[in-house]
């Protein structure tokens, strides 16, 4: 089983294409196997004649197995042998002091206890098989020095000054591979005194740790238009007039109250789902963003969520917001249209899978198919912003398209 | 007036015969005119008559004596003729004076001089360094003075401690070190010294390996890289404030020794620094030992065999660039 990517570990045989006897050229495709990415096809390495198939269809097997033989001529197998990597013992033994002499001792198996009888191993004949047979030991990296690495020291200095990987984007390591070395963590730190700096605030360092946190996620963010009209004529309705953003909220919640899967998140292999539909609103504070959450949205009636709604973003704006108002949401909505943006691609928070954003609404030109013409509607951008793990493009598709449906009829909301 | 390593020695012994009468030195060929293989005990038995005695070719008999005598109050120095062959008092070190204190509350002060490290052409009998075999057992102090200076401090101060104490005296340096006097001040034994401050990589040693070191230090100063020597003196107590100081300047960590690569004080250094210094490295700690053979006879084998300002600077190299 060859190496097929650099994240692959083993694969599914799918299908095997030939049978012991037949002859076949050289880079001919002879098995299809799945991986958790892609189907992939098994060339020969060299011209001959397939000897066995070990392999069988829908079997696992991990990099480095042996699945069959090719019998090849001897010019062929040859050159196998030439191409074959060197063992490794040799360069660690280099490296280390007497580690040369004990590796030799333990080759010429002088007064050794332990020393592997080469009779016992499974004997392969060189060139014939169709990856040359390292099976069963972990691949060992040369050097685990790449640029993100970080010494006991870099790391201990990092903590002492509660620094995050972040913090450190701007050097560039004059390290091994490029890694930064304590002085030139030294040296950054050094220059930044020489500038003007100031605490930052806790809500800052609070934001900027959650954002930090939630970006080791792979987040996506999809969009779609929506059109207000139909929620800017509902509001004239209502008493308090909810604004567009809660009637954005209310429609998250009665679409995840249908797919509560959307939201899930998943931790260890398994996917946390909350009980409760509770959906956090962003309001910019001084100087940092809260997002206090509204609990069981989908149950609660727009003109309640009005009031709840008005009541927080007042809490949040005068920094009156406690840990627990703020805790336990599982998607939350941005209404970044105030600031008059037509789109963006929101960061959820680090405990929560979602964050549906709110663009501007502006009158634009809309095609009727109908009249043949175009008409003016108030057109806004819905964003949402998703962990790719939980959900994929197509879900936050579908849970965006029902908002918008839902949107089209906000009497119901 | 210049003093050598060995005169050095010799001028301690001197010194502590005249000063306490409970001194005597036991050797092999040490008394009459021959005064020891390397002369270190030259004259001394016209100056000192009776305590400076020749002993029968059992390195055995020689420490069991030594013991019998401190346990009597007396503070014997014991000569072998190379630190190799007091491999035939392990027994009588490790197991009698190691061990008497702790079995019997009677101190055993007895101080073994061990001609030790390797010169040309002397081959696997007479080049050996033994101190990690000492300082792996209970009991014993072990020191291995690298400068004329500590050859005559740390030897005063070594009769003077009511343990037994292991002398490890290196043979290239008899000759080839000088010094302008004998010294007035001491840094007591159990304190290694930073001989040259550095702040890019601190190298540990102790013995003639310091000479080596520092040749490589002075080596890369010259492009602007600055090592740091630490001498630890002695290898048993082992000084690991001093050593994780330096790493906590330098961050980086090399350490050298002559014995063998098998455990030994290379390995103890590391395993502390790894242990109780390990946010200060920021490069994995190295160290260079001789090869795990026996030492050969041919002078170019042995060059190779030992660690050289060449290998040593090799592996600087090698630690910077990480």
């Amino acid at each position: 089983m060859p190496q097929l990517g650099e994240s692959m570990a083993e694969a599914t045989i799918v299908a095997i294409k030939v049978q012991p006897g037949d002859k076949v050229a050289a880079d001919q495709e002879i098995i299809e196997v799945e991986t958790d990415k892609a189907v992939m096809g098994i060339t020969t390495p060299c011209p001959g004649e397939i000897a066995t198939i070990d392999a069988e269809v829908k079997g696992i097997y991990a990099v480095g197995a042996v699945l069959g033989y090719v019998e090849a001529s001897e010019a062929e197998a040859a050159r196998f042998v030439k191409n074959a990597p060197e063992p490794t013992t040799a360069q660690v033994a280099r490296e280390v002091p007497g580690r040369e002499e004990e590796s030799a001792e333990a080759q010429n198996g002088s007064g050794s206890h332990f020393q592997v009888d080469e009779t016992s191993l499974p004997q392969v004949a060189a060139g014939s098989h169709f990856q040359v047979d390292r099976a069963g030991v972990l691949p060992v990296p040369a050097s685990a020095k790449g640029a993100g690495y970080l010494s006991p020291r870099v790391k201990a200095r990092m903590a002492e000054l509660q620094l995050t990987q972040a913090d450190l984007a701007a050097i560039q390591g004059s390290g091994n591979a490029g890694r930064i070395t304590i002085k030139d963590l030294e040296s950054f730190l050094g220059s930044l005194e020489k500038q003007t700096a100031e605490d930052a605030s806790a809500i800052r360092t609070g934001v900027a740790d959650a954002m930090r946190r939630s970006w080791t996620r792979p987040l996506a963010t999809v969009g779609v238009s929506v059109c207000l009209d139909p929620v800017l004529e509902d509001r004239q309705k209502r008493d308090p007039k909810p604004g567009p953003a809660l009637y954005v909220l209310r429609a998250l919640a009665l679409a995840l109250a249908k797919t509560p899967a959307a939201a899930s998140r998943l931790i260890g292999g398994r996917a946390i789902r909350s009980e409760s539909i509770d959906i956090g609103v962003a309001v910019e504070a001084q100087d940092g963003i809260m997002v206090p959450v509204i609990r069981n949205a989908d149950k609660t009636s727009l003109a309640d969520l009005t009031s709840r709604y008005t009541e927080l973003v007042d809490l949040a704006r005068r920094r009156r917001v406690t840990s627990e108002m703020t805790s336990g949401g599982i998607a939350s909505v941005s209404n970044f249209g105030t600031f008059g943006l037509d789109w963006g691609t929101p960061i959820p928070l680090p405990d929560q899978t979602l964050l549906l954003g709110l663009g501007a609404g502006k009158k634009e030109p809309i095609w009727s198919e109908e009249k043949k013409q175009f008409f003016p509607a108030t057109q806004a951008k819905l964003t949402l912003s998703f962990d790719h793990r939980s959900l994929d493009g197509g879900g936050a598709g579908r849970l965006l398209q029902h908002i918008v449906e839902l949107l089209g009829k906000p009497g119901k909301l | 007036m210049s003093v050598t390593y060995l005169e050095a020695i010799r001028e301690a012994q001197a010194h502590l015969l005249r000063e306490d009468k409970r001194v005597f030195i036991y050797g092999q060929d040490i008394s009459g005119k021959f005064g020891g293989a390397f002369k270190a005990t030259k004259g001394l038995a016209a100056e000192f008559p009776n305590r400076v005695l020749n002993t029968p070719i059992s390195e055995d008999a020689m420490v069991g004596t030594a013991i019998g005598a401190a346990m009597e109050g007396m503070r014997p120095i014991v000569e072998m003729q190379f630190a190799d062959f007091s491999s035939v008092a392990l027994n009588q070190i490790l197991n009698n004076a190691g061990t008497q204190y702790w079995r019997t509350n009677i101190p055993c002060p007895i101080t073994v001089r061990l001609p030790s490290g390797g010169t040309k052409g002397s081959g696997p009998f007479h080049s050996q360094s033994m101190e990690a075999i000492y300082s792996h057992y209970p009991g014993l102090v072990v020191v291995a003075p690298a400068t004329v200076e500590d050859a005559y401090t740390m030897l005063i101060d070594a009769v003077a401690i009511d343990d037994p104490v292991i002398y490890c005296e290196h043979k290239y340096l008899y000759y080839h070190l000088k010094a302008d006097a004998l010294p007035k001040d001491r840094l007591p034994i159990g304190k290694a010294r930073v001989v040259r401050p550095g702040r890019d990589l601190s190298i540990v040693t102790y013995s003639a390996m310091v000479h080596e070191a520092l040749a490589v230090a002075r080596e890369f100063s010259a492009g602007g890289v600055e090592i740091e020597v630490v001498d630890l003196r002695s290898v048993k107590p082992l000084d690991t404030d001093t050593v994780l100081a330096s790493v906590a300047r330098t961050g980086r960590l090399l350490c050298v020794g002559e014995s063998f690569p098998w455990g030994g004080a290379t390995a103890e250094i590391i395993a502390r620094v790894a242990t109780e210094g390990f946010h200060l490295l920021d490069a994995a700690p190295a160290r260079i030992n001789a090869k795990d053979t026996p030492i050969p006879y041919h002078p170019n084998l042995w060059s190779e065999h030992r660690p050289n300002a060449k290998s040593i600077a090799a592996k600087a190299r090698q630690i910077l660039a990480e």
